[in-house]
């Protein structure tokens, strides 16, 4: 037999605590703005949509440039046109995603009359500026993951995923909260 | 070009994605007097997501890594190496969802919020466990059918898991909370 119950946990358990605990930091930042989450609900609802998109486009990011690294077709240097590709790539692709996304939550949001407060402007503003902002860093630490783990001789494959979706919950929920503060609302 | 088809083959993946995230962020928009109602209840959000995305997805990948070992198949599903799979799931979902509770607890103590430490654990422990029962079924049942046509499992479970986990966890976190605040 391969696999055991026993051995599931035992290689489960370090990493899962290790992401809780990081994941809970995130949780208390929500904490911290509950009132304003509680004001204005939208950003509740968009709070997993940023968060998830994020750590997808990340991931895929990660795993493109490992299946590169490995094949040999992605160079092992920061300066690497592929690579430079890819990223810009990834920046433009959550562009057009976090852009359609966030003006089909205004419309969800609309049906509910939880759009009082907020101009659908003002509110594709600020998850757009969010979303950019975020995969910059998050596709940044991607490129980063996948070339240092390659690097060290770890298949990239294992780390970019975990590492991605991660820090995606704790900087989605930051960001987010800066760019409510730099609007102002 | 290049670019084009990069647009065009995970462009409509990520809006699938982001749909069924903004189905799991309505479940939290409509949660809102619960929120208020249970305090710290909204601490344990972005950990219990985690916590069903991490567990689903390596369960799902090592069935299909079992797959093309073959020691699962379409006529040999419901084996000993499934069964120890599930079981091994469902153990680190109960455990990872006691420190997610002790965590959120503890943490909120040292913001100066006061939630009730037995509330708190007992709605995660219920939403961790029960939200690891129904993904493992939907898992067995998606690999079961990707068996059935021939494709490779690893293409399709983790998109699959991804996106239905995040809505099955955050129906479960709600209905654990109801319960809780009834019952309780």
């Amino acid at each position: 037999m391969i696999y055991s119950w026993k051995k599931i946990v035992k290689h489960g358990l370090p990493l899962l605590t290790i992401t809780i605990f990081i994941e809970v930091f995130a949780g208390q930042i929500l904490l911290g703005k509950q009132e304003l989450l509680l004001l204005l609900p939208i950003f509740l609802i968009s709070i997993p949509v940023i968060n998830s998109i994020g750590g997808n486009i990340g991931s895929v990011l990660g795993a493109r440039l490992a299946s590169g690294l490995h094949v040999g077709y992605v160079g092992l240097s920061l300066k690497d046109k592929e690579m430079h590709d890819n990223f810009l790539m990834s920046l433009l692709i959550g562009f057009i995603t976090y852009l359609i996304l966030a003006i089909v939550i205004y419309f969800i949001a609309s049906f509910g009359d939880l759009v009082e407060d907020i101009a659908l402007i003002e509110f594709v503003a600020i998850i757009v500026f969010t979303g950019v902002l975020l995969l910059l860093i998050v596709s940044l630490v991607s490129v980063l993951t996948a070339l240092i783990s390659f690097k060290r001789g770890l298949d990239p494959d294992d780390m970019v995923a975990p590492v991605v979706t991660t820090l995606s919950d704790v900087l989605g929920i930051t960001f987010l909260f800066f760019i409510i503060g730099v609007v102002g609302i | 070009m290049y670019a084009k088809e990069m647009v065009k083959q995970s462009l409509p993946l990520f809006i699938f994605c982001g749909l069924g995230a903004i189905v799991a962020g309505s479940t939290l928009g409509i949660m809102t007097n619960l929120l208020r109602e249970l305090p710290g209840l909204i601490v344990i959000v972005p950990a219990i997501i985690a916590l069903r995305g991490n567990i689903s997805t390596a369960f799902g990948s090592r069935l299909g890594s079992a797959y093309h070992l073959g020691v699962i198949d379409v006529d040999n599903l419901w084996n000993e190496e499934l069964k120890q799979n599930i079981l091994g799931s469902l153990i680190l979902s109960f455990l990872v969802s006691i420190i997610i509770g002790v965590l959120a607890y503890v943490t909120s103590l040292l913001v100066g919020v006061y939630p009730d430490p037995i509330k708190l654990i007992v709605i995660v422990i219920i939403a961790g466990v029960v939200s690891g029962i129904i993904l493992t079924l939907m898992t067995i049942v998606i690999i079961y059918l990707v068996f059935r046509r021939g494709y490779d499992p690893d293409n399709i479970t983790g998109p699959a898991l991804a996106t239905f986990g995040d809505i099955v966890t955050m129906l479960c976190l709600f209905g654990s909370a109801l319960f809780v605040e009834v019952v309780l």
